[in-house]
């Protein structure tokens, strides 16, 4: 026995902290466990607090020296602040209208291809679905420079609309780009654990493929929906670079960017800054707290699931 | 039922595929696959800034970007921007995915105990990866302030240190300045994809090993890491990609300064084709940075084989 023992448990043992103490052992290693992640737990979280006290300094207060860790006089003048002095209301305002329209079109391509792409075998099924683990795969930023170019001078319906260059429209097209592929394969995972038994029993009921989908397999699929939903949502909530090559005023600029703006070339204006970053981290810190099983679920069936 | 209308639904049926599959697959194409072509068909162009016109220049732009030429056009090796930055991408890549991949294991392995609270914990983790990219940038560019940062506030005021340190005005720490924001923001998706694959691991195989008086490490590398091998794979390749193409920290923190200290591939690319207008430049980098991206999956595919990459 004393042969499969690994140096460490030799060593614990040497140190007289033996594991035949079973009871002992197992408070030790809680102990141990409990504080290590609550470090961890306390180091992450604080820069988080110390930009959302920043946001609650009265703005002269900012720059104090000794720095004060804890606001002394709690303040929401730079949130109001920054809603007078800049179009903060347009920047919230585009940002909800690309995360969201982006969603809903990625959830609801992503949703019916994923299901079909799960259930049936068709030409040139396995190349499209290859197409689709491929198109993940690409750098965005890469992309930048035909990017910039096709929605200053769009193809085909270029005529109609003329340039979509700083237009909500862009961001969410773009957007679409990171946010599609994923949503097919969250979905397509998600569908693949849902029982086939079910679409058989629909179809042995007399449904057509298509009222056994909508009837039976999408109530289903609803945690499904809600994980992809959740992630297309929060990625097109944040994206910064796209938006900071497509856009170049408040008709389309969003959250991100307007946070950006804060930092002029020598000078940052910390108080607000701090204020604006706290309303773009909004969502991600709600959604964390209030949805983090989706995100876990979304995520692990869009990366690890084969 | 008429047989009319039995028709009907039976054709609709047989569309169904091409009507679920179609649209997605036209999407795609128009918003990925003719991008991508524009990409290459760009990088084989120059374009005049002042005039606007361009002109057919085949592969010099790669030609430019990767090594060094005199007036004549003679080869005088390569870059120094293109080794330089090699180097930055290489060292920031490397450094904050190994930090980040070794913390995020230790992480998910505590959290893989059967903790009371493990939901709480681990929602607690996974904020900093949903928050923007920019305002964690620019957090960690405030905590790194040189004068008001919370960083040289806990060392100066705690008595650790008795002078300020300038953080991000001098190369090596801005570089580390970066490192640090960076494997804050993505050890929790290392957390999150590793612990799925730890939850895998049949609970009997442990209880097996310990009856055999396998030890801590002996039970890890013989029951745990054959079952996150597949997990590991893919937090590091999807790590190792986005940690090349990032733009947003780097951009926000530093702007690749101080001089070109910082400087990484995307931030580069960005400089190149937007900030200097140089649009066959940057196309030239992108097309560089998808053959980058493609070689390092079929790398990593190639020694750990069958993934879903």
């Amino acid at each position: 026995m004393s042969t499969q023992q690994s140096i460490f448990d030799r060593l614990i043992g040497g140190l007289g902290l033996d594991t035949e103490d079973e009871w002992s052992h197992i408070v030790r290693e809680r102990v141990v466990a409990y504080s290590l992640l609550g470090l961890y737990v306390f180091v992450i979280w604080f820069p988080i607090y110390f930009i959302f006290v920043t946001s609650i300094k009265p703005t002269s207060a900012v720059l104090d020296i000794p720095i004060s860790f804890v606001p002394t006089q709690p303040t929401v003048s730079n949130y109001i602040e920054i809603f007078q002095n800049r179009p903060f209301e347009l920047y919230t305002l585009n940002s909800l209208i690309v995360a969201s329209t982006t969603t809903i079109i990625c959830v609801t391509l992503g949703t019916v291809t994923g299901y079909s792409f799960s259930r049936y075998e068709f030409v040139g099924n396995k190349t499209l679905l290859l197409s689709i683990v491929g198109a993940r795969m690409i750098p965005p930023i890469a992309l930048i420079v035909p990017f910039f170019s096709i929605m200053s001078n769009p193809p085909l319906i270029g005529g109609l609309t003329g340039s979509l260059y700083d237009t909500r429209i862009a961001l969410i097209l773009t957007y679409t780009f990171f946010n599609l592929p994923f949503a097919v394969w969250i979905m397509k995972n998600y569908f693949d654990g849902v029982p086939e038994s079910l679409d058989e029993q629909a179809r042995i009921d007399g449904c057509s493929r298509w009222e056994g989908f909508v009837k039976i397999i999408l109530p289903m699929a609803k945690p499904g929906i809600a994980a992809t939903a959740i992630l297309a949502f929060i990625f097109s909530w944040n994206e910064f670079v796209f938006a900071l090559v497509l856009t170049s005023s408040e008709q389309a600029q969003t959250l991100p960017i307007a946070v950006s703006l804060f930092v002029a070339d020598d000078f940052v204006d910390w108080a607000h800054l701090a204020a604006g970053g706290m309303i773009a981290a909004l969502p991600g810190i709600l959604f964390g707290l209030f949805f983090q099983q989706y995100i876990v679920s979304g995520l692990t069936q869009g990366a690890v699931k084969e | 039922m008429s047989t009319e209308k039995q028709s009907l639904r039976r054709k609709l049926d047989r569309l169904f595929v091409p009507l679920t599959v179609g649209p997605t697959m036209l999407w795609i194409a128009a918003i990925i696959v003719y991008p991508t072509l524009k990409l290459l068909w760009s990088s084989v162009f120059w374009t005049n800034p002042i005039n606007g016109q361009r002109e057919f220049v085949a592969l010099r732009n790669f030609r430019r970007l990767v090594f060094a030429e005199n007036g004549q056009g003679a080869f005088l090796g390569l870059a120094p921007d293109f080794v330089a930055i090699t180097t930055n991408t290489a060292v920031y890549v490397g450094l904050s995915v190994s930090i980040s991949f070794a913390l995020g294991l230790g992480i998910a392995l505590l959290l893989d105990k059967d903790l009371k609270g493990r939901g709480w914990f681990r929602t607690a983790v996974i904020v900093p990866w949903i928050l923007p990219y920019v305002m964690s940038g620019l957090m960690w560019r405030w905590m790194f302030n040189s004068e008001y940062g919370a960083i040289n506030g806990l060392l100066t005021q705690t008595g650790l240190l008795s002078s300020k340190i300038a953080f991000l005005s001098d190369g090596t720490l801005a570089m580390m300045a970066l490192i640090i924001a960076d494997i804050w923001v993505f050890t929790p998706f290392i957390i999150i994809i590793l612990l799925a694959g730890l939850q895998n691991v049949p609970e009997q195989l442990y209880d097996a090993a310990e009856v055999d008086g396998a030890g801590r490490i002996s039970r890890f590398v013989n029951v745990t890491y054959p079952f996150l091998k597949p997990s590991i794979l893919v937090a590091l390749t999807i790590r190792i990609i986005f940690d090349i193409r990032a733009l947003d920290l780097v951009w926000v923190m530093t702007r690749g300064g101080p001089g070109k200290s910082t400087e990484v591939w995307a931030s580069w690319l960005y400089r190149t084709a937007q900030v200097f207008n140089r649009p066959g430049e940057g196309a030239a980098l992108g097309v560089v940075l998808l053959a980058v991206t493609f070689v390092i999956v079929a790398t990593l595919y190639r020694i750990f084989g069958d993934s879903p990459y």
